[in-house]
Parts: C-alpha cells; sequence; structure tokens
C-alpha cells in the first residue's frame, strides 16, 4: 500500500470522492472502490475522537459503568411489538423481511376477500397487501384517528417460506425479546377473532400485547385468498 | 488473533486482546493519595474497585490527553491464589482492534531490565510497533502488591 499523505483539513471524499463530481476523479478509488475502504476517511472518521472530553460525557459513563451488565436470558423470544388501533400485537422477528414506509396500493377488482386491500410494490415487486386489522376483526376507534398518530404509520413485510406479505400498521414499536415463562394464557373468555389467532399474552411496560401465531395466520391468509 | 492498536502520544502500540474484558470510555477516577503519578486512581467497575494505571505517564512521563479518545482498556487477571481481578490501563487513541496472525509477534532479544513488559515488536506493514506484555505488566506495578503475590501476601504486610 502507497503511503497516503493525511491532513488534518482533507474533504476530499466530497471533492473527487464518491460524495463529490470533481473530475479528475481520486485514483485510490480504483483500488479502494469505495471511499469508506480509503485510510484516509477512515483517519478523518478517528480525528473526530480527538476532540476534548466533555466533562458531561465522563460523568455519565461513570455511571453507566457502575451498573451490573444486564444479562441475556438464553431461550428468549424475539418479537416485533406493533399496533393497529388500540391494541398491541407482536409476531416473532424471524418472519418479518423489512419495515417500509406506507406506499400506494392498489385495490384488485373482484376480489371478494374482505381482509385483502390489493397489491403494493415493494422494491419493484408485487406483493399482496392485507389488513391485519380486518382479518382480527379489530375494530375502528375514533379516538385513535389523531392526526399525529398518523406519521407512525408503517407497512411490515413479511416472509414465511418464500411468500411476502405487507400489512399496514398504525405504528411499530420495534424488538422487544420475551421471556417464555412471562406468557400467558389467552382467557376463554375473549370471543374476538383475534383470540384464535393468539398464542399467548405478555406485559410489557403497562400494556398487555397479544403475541399472533405466525404460522396459523398466513396459513389462513393464504387459503383465504386462493 | 485480536490485536489493540492505541497510542501513548505520537508512538503506536499494541495489546493482545485475549485478556482484554472490554474498552470502557473514561470516567471520573477517585484519586489515591501517596500513590505513584501514574497511577490514576479508582473507579467503581460493575460493584467492583477497579485500579486504573496510565500507560502515558508509565511510559512516557506525562499524563494522557482527555479526548474521547481516550479510554481505558480492562483487562482481568488471576491473583497467585487464583481469584479473578481487573485493571484498568488508561491509554489515548484507543480506536483500533484488527486480527492479526501469531508470526506477526515478534521479540527482538532485547533486556528491557525496568520495563520487562516492552519488549515484544508487532511487524505491520514495514512499521514496527511496540507491544506490552500483559503478563509482564503487573509486575512492575509496586504499588499493588496483591497484583504481583497474590492477596495473602499483601495482608502480612501490613
Amino acid at each position: 500500500m502507497k503511503d497516503l499523505v493525511i491532513l488534518k483539513e482533507e474533504n476530499c471524499w466530497k471533492r473527487i470522492g464518491v460524495w463529490g463530481r470533481e473530475i479528475p476523479r481520486c485514483p485510490e478509488l480504483k483500488r479502494v472502490i469505495h471511499c469508506r475502504n480509503c485510510e484516509v476517511f477512515t483517519q478523518a472518521g478517528r480525528n473526530l475522537l480527538e476532540r476534548d472530553l466533555p466533562e458531561k460525557y465522563k460523568e455519565e459513563w461513570t455511571q453507566v459503568l457502575v451498573a451490573k451488565k444486564e444479562e441475556e436470558f438464553p431461550g428468549t423470544l424475539s418479537a416485533v411489538i406493533f399496533r393497529i388501533q388500540g391494541e398491541w400485537l407482536a409476531l416473532p422477528s424471524r418472519v418479518f423481511a423489512e419495515i417500509i414506509d406506507p406506499g400506494l396500493v392498489h385495490t384488485v377488482p373482484h376480489r371478494k376477500t374482505h381482509a385483502l386491500l390489493g397489491v403494493i410494490n415493494v422494491h419493484g415487486e408485487i406483493q399482496l397487501c392485507v389488513s391485519l386489522q380486518r382479518l382480527l376483526g379489530l375494530e375502528s376507534e375514533e379516538s385513535f384517528e389523531d392526526e399525529n398518530r398518523k406519521r407512525y404509520e408503517r407497512m411490515m413485510v413479511v416472509n414465511k417460506d418464500g411468500e411476502k406479505w405487507v400489512f399496514p400498521v398504525d405504528e411499530i414499536h420495534g424488538i422487544h425479546h420475551v421471556r417464555p415463562e412471562r406468557f400467558q394464557n389467552v382467557p376463554v373468555t375473549v370471543a374476538k377473532a383475534k383470540s384464535t389467532f393468539t398464542r399467548g399474552i405478555f406485559g410489557w411496560d403497562d400494556k398487555y400485547v397479544a403475541f399472533l401465531d405466525d404460522e396459523l395466520l398466513l396459513y389462513t391468509l393464504a387459503r383465504s385468498i386462493q | 488473533m485480536l490485536v489493540l492498536f492505541f497510542y501513548l502520544g505520537d508512538v503506536k502500540y499494541s495489546i493482545k486482546c485475549e485478556k482484554v474484558r472490554e474498552v470502557a470510555p473514561m470516567v471520573t477516577l477517585k484519586k489515591v493519595p501517596n500513590t505513584p503519578e501514574y497511577f490514576a486512581g479508582l473507579f467503581n467497575y460493575r460493584g467492583m474497585v477497579v485500579p486504573v494505571v496510565d500507560l502515558c505517564q508509565l511510559i512516557q512521563g506525562r499524563p494522557c490527553e482527555m479526548r474521547l479518545s481516550t479510554r481505558i482498556i480492562l483487562v482481568d487477571y488471576l491473583k497467585d491464589d487464583h481469584t479473578p481481578y481487573v485493571l484498568g490501563l488508561m491509554a489515548e487513541r484507543v480506536t483500533e482492534a484488527v486480527r492479526r496472525s501469531e508470526d506477526v509477534f515478534l521479540s527482538p532479544g532485547i533486556n528491557m531490565g525496568e520495563a520487562p513488559y516492552l519488549g515484544g515488536i508487532v511487524m505491520e506493514e514495514k512499521m514496527m510497533i511496540q507491544h506490552i506484555d500483559l503478563d509482564l505488566l503487573p509486575e512492575s506495578f509496586n504499588f499493588l502488591p496483591m497484583l504481583q503475590n497474590g492477596l495473602d501476601n499483601a495482608q502480612e504486610q501490613h
């Protein structure tokens, strides 16, 4: 490797590198392909750490290191928690392909299935878009039609055995690890359709989250649209 | 094996990562009077009292600059009676850990006298980087007798 002269004020990646348009291009690009593989860029990043240590930062870390490390319990279930209307639900993380911003759903004519909303373009592929709300029989609640809440709307892309499904949801909380012993059974008195798809309920903050049975849910879905 | 690079001033040094438990950011240290200058102080590390040695002060005779990249390398040791303890090593620009094969570690065959831990060299693309032997390091810390001879001896001296 050639010795590169690294200047303190260098910003070549913005001029002749991948984030710049100046010609001639940086000769190093042929070797490193992308600026992030280049010594100069790495060194510039490291130089950011050559700043004075803020007193607050030091104090904060003193407190952090006093605390015992949180042990991860083996055998926890990883679930993605999301919200539809007022209900918090969860699906196993492994079935998730990605979370995307809400896109335009094209309705499909002559489709009688209640839950099917239509098709949607995900990275150039056409995927089926299904309303979990209708499938699970969750009622619309007026109080959740708040404008502020709208901005949390997302679409979950679920991938099971190569088949992808897109579900619009009102909010995604993120990934949560649940210890298996925290699961409680669904009360038998719950007469909603939701309960048939629910494998268990677990407490999360001050709320209860219904952990959905992904196998049954997707199997039922596949059957219903055929 | 994983090798951690850091700087003391402008000089690059390396240590093996096998015994490194964690690299922590700089924290507030409790100063202890009447100890050597290179002993930076004590801090509470997850419920343990951990002594921190300022490598800059030890090797170069000036304290570490207080930068964001100045960090504490926490190293696992065993006392002679096999009870574990942790020692903190403060160094500058602790920003790089890389994989290197065992054969980059060379011994130039110099007797280092007062600093036996500084004997080794790491060859890195024609550059020679001094290597700090973590096993030999605590022997030079005579203010921490328990680190050398086990806790029993330390109690006898009282």
